[in-house]
């Protein structure tokens, strides 16, 4: 029992949101007759939600802090204008487009940031101007009509990685690549993990159990390598994929192993014990904001590039997904708690009940209802917990080390290995 | 340490050549999978529709109407609708190639957003119709079947022309104009064929825009949303017509014709004459009711079998019907299929829908 626990974790329960969503993928690919987990279909799901989770990203920061923004659908269509625009009207080539909108989105974050940090402004209603403020900007910039992007950005909305080296091996040689080394990233730090805590004298611990484990994920993601590397030949896994895995390690690293980090955690947990022991409140709430307006940004330009143009209704309602990603993934209201591995999980589910329900063809109608109830849903447990007295799925998940070994510190979590955030450790 | 970097290195050294060596990887490419005309497919394939939403009638009619001459025709219809979101649309769509749909419908929420999705389809060898609504921005496109929008425009305003003289007795009239959804390709072009017959009557003072907003911008309505029309029919009544009469209005659809009703009704105003699009339900009771002067009807049945016609083609492997118009996208000449829509009005209502019983029962009831 006690090497079950260590492969798994302390509680077989934390896999809750995974195990969900590895139930959710079978039983989509058995009802829709196997047409789930195919490679054109994984590829399709994390290219045509990649703007969501990236925007979930930093939706799952800002209400670790206590705040929401509302404003992300809107200034992600504002940016995805802006870079139609400057590279249409202004002959602006694609990267001086693709810089300016970041540059716009940066300057959005810090308009945002001012008024809540310096005026002090509920985030709520600062983002809520700036949602009317960039919807009625996207839709007077462009004069109400979809505008062009630079065909160039195609390759960051929906483009695969090249097709190079040795055909026998049947896949993707650049997905296989980035399978291989996310195997190799995994297997070194859980290795090295144990070796740090039998050096630090933990007794306890079986090598069997960190063996196994290894061999468990390294298997998933073996799968998950072939699944996205054996498509149609010119396919891989998705650039915008790759953006977005990429800025998950970063935000891991950021939110989990910095000390900026530990700030965002400080504020959105108590504020007033965050100031007292020096953390500058008014800049993990500026920066916090800022780089919300930065995601939703890059989520913009991301989209545009994969519609081929900007539209002025660009972003209705992408808030309210980032938000039910991240409550889905546990974060509390309240603040202070909530990861962004955790997030992941969260809009994958509703990603995959997404692409699911289209492919067993059941209507807008109904899908909206089974989302709601998903969310409401998985809420409810984590509440229903919390009340109980036991950690919240994030607790059991990822984040609170307090009912394991002790020694451990209470933020560490396990690297986010590619396409499978999930995966944590003992 | 340094043995071993030296190690390392020179194994990479050895890949890197090793894989040059091996070639391009898998081949295939863009052409995989991608049929030309002329091999057909399988009689009873699976058709994916994917329409805007289910929001107004005539999207719902079609929904209902391909599914009953998709499945007549033999083939396996796959009908999803994608509550006017285009993201959603984008993944239906893909969702319909990896059902292994042969053609897709696409009735664009936004035609020119769909193109990654559209080249995926293409790709994979599937034949595109756009349905209704230009698409463009990207090259995979078969053919649009629509009603000419131009010339569903002239028709609008010349309907409101005979409405104000039949009505409204002797000129020069007092009129407002309004727009359908900027985002949508056929809106401008409506109020462009309306504007053609319209213009020489504004130059010549027989038609007075007392608002003066005659440019599209100024007289869209964002999303084609009824709400938003009536606000602002609410607001030119208020600052223009509180001395005035207003004798008709140009309306892009039904749904905001009864939203202008409705305004003129709340102010006071005798009903204007105001033309309208689609033959919805409530429009054909009101034109019945002598409320709203006429409307646009677009058989969608007439439109939904020219598609499956088209559809059939493919199938047997034939090329597409030809066309007499096109219009370029951005990328390519798209051939359009144009049809001509009907004005309807409580003179010829009886007569239009004599083989259409649901409309018919209306004006019985």
């Amino acid at each position: 029992m006690n090497v079950v626990k260590q492969i798994f974790g302390t509680d077989f329960r934390q896999f809750t949101m995974v195990f969900a969503l590895v139930v959710l993928l079978l039983g989509f690919h058995i009802a829709s007759g196997g047409n789930m987990l195919t490679p054109g279909n994984m590829q399709n799901l994390i290219a045509g939600n990649a703007y969501v989770l990236i925007l979930a990203i930093g939706m799952v920061m800002v209400i670790v802090i206590g705040h929401i923004d509302l404003s992300v659908g809107s200034v992600a269509g504002f940016v995805g204008m802006c870079v139609a625009l400057s590279a249409r009207d202004l002959s602006f080539p694609w990267w001086a487009a693709l810089l300016t909108g970041l540059v716009v989105g940066v300057a959005i974050g810090a308009w945002h940031g001012f008024w809540l940090a310096k005026i002090g402004i509920p985030g709520f209603i600062t983002t809520l101007a700036g949602m009317m403020i960039f919807r009625g900007g996207v839709i007077w910039l462009s004069g109400s009509v979809s505008v062009p992007v630079p065909p160039e950005l195609n390759v960051l909305g929906a483009g695969y990685l090249p097709e190079w080296g040795p055909a026998f091996t049947n896949l993707n040689n650049s997905t296989l690549l980035l399978g291989i080394l996310a195997i190799a990233f995994y297997a070194w730090s859980q290795i090295s993990t144990y070796r740090q805590r039998v050096a630090d004298g933990e007794t306890g611990l079986n090598f069997t159990a960190v063996i196994i484990r290894l061999v468990l994920v390294g298997a998933v993601l073996a799968y998950v390598t072939f699944l996205f590397g054996s498509g149609r030949p010119g396919t891989s896994f998705p650039v915008p994929g790759l953006v977005l895995v990429f800025l998950v390690i970063i935000y891991h690293v950021i939110t989990q192993r910095t000390t900026f980090g530990r700030h965002i955690y400080a504020v959105g947990g108590n504020k007033q014990a965050a100031a007292l022991s020096g953390v500058s409140v008014a800049k993990v709430h500026f920066f916090v904001m800022m780089n919300m307006s930065f995601l939703a940004a890059l989520a913009g330009i991301l989209f545009v590039a994969r519609a081929t143009s900007a539209g002025p209704t660009d972003g209705n309602m992408w808030e309210l997904d980032a938000i039910a990603a991240v409550f889905i993934g546990g974060a509390a209201v309240s603040g202070g708690i909530g990861t962004v591995a955790a997030t992941m999980i969260g809009g994958l589910v509703m990603a995959t009940l997404n692409s699911g329900l289209f492919l067993m063809g059941v209507g807008q109608d109904k899908t909206q209802v089974i989302k709601g109830l998903v969310l409401l849903a998985a809420v409810a447990f984590d509440v229903y917990n919390k009340q109980q007295g036991r950690p919240s799925i994030t607790g059991r998940l990822f984040g609170d080390r307090r009912t394991s070994e002790s020694t451990t510190d209470s933020t560490k979590v396990a690297p986010a290995a590619p396409a499978a955030p999930g995966t944590a450790e003992s | 340490m340094k043995r071993r970097t030296f190690t390392l290195g020179s194994a990479a050294a050895a890949g890197a050549l090793l894989l040059a060596a091996c070639g391009e990887g898998r081949s295939g490419g863009e052409t995989a999978g991608g049929e030309e005309a002329g091999s057909g497919f399988e009689a009873d394939a699976t058709i994916g529709v994917s329409l805007p939403w289910l929001g107004t009638q005539n999207w719902a009619e079609a929904q209902a109407m391909f599914e009953e001459q998709l499945k007549s025709a033999g083939f396996t219809p796959l009908i999803q609708a994608a509550d006017n979101k285009v993201p959603q649309q984008q993944q239906q769509i893909e969702a319909m190639v990896q059902q292994g749909a042969k053609a897709i419908v696409v009735g664009p929420i936004d035609g020119t957003q769909l193109g990654s999705a559209l080249k995926a389809a293409k790709d994979a060898g599937v034949r595109i119709i756009g349905y209704d609504r230009l698409i463009e921005n990207t090259d995979a496109v078969d053919g649009v079947v629509q009603f000419g929008s131009i010339r569903t425009g002239e028709l609008q305003g010349q309907s409101l022309l005979d409405g104000l003289a039949e009505r409204k007795g002797e000129g020069p009239y007092n009129i407002e104009l309004f727009g359908g959804g900027p985002a949508d390709p056929n809106a401008p072009n409506f109020f462009e064929g309306a504007m053609s017959v319209l213009q020489p009557k504004i130059d010549d003072g027989t038609l007075v825009v007392v608002s003066g907003q005659t440019d599209f911008q100024q007289v869209a309505t964002q999303d084609w949303d009824n709400g938003k029309a009536q606000s602002r029919m609410d607001s030119l009544l208020a600052a223009n017509y509180s001395d005035k009469p207003l004798d008709g209005v140009l309306s892009p659809n039904d749904g905001i014709a009864r939203a202008i009703i409705t305004s003129c009704k709340g102010a006071g105003q005798d009903i204007p004459v105001v033309d309208g699009l689609d033959a919805e339900t409530e429009s054909i009771k009101s034109i019945w009711a002598g409320e709203q002067y006429s409307t646009v009807h677009k058989p969608t049945k007439d439109l939904v079998a020219k598609t499956v016609e088209i559809i059939t083609a493919f199938q047997k492997g034939e090329e597409a019907p030809a066309t007499e118009e096109s219009e370029n996208n951005g990328v390519i000449d798209v051939p359009i299929y144009a049809l001509d829509p009907i004005v309807v009005t409580e003179a010829n209502a009886e007569e239009v829908f004599a083989d259409d019983p649901d409309r018919l029962a209306l004006l019985e009831g």
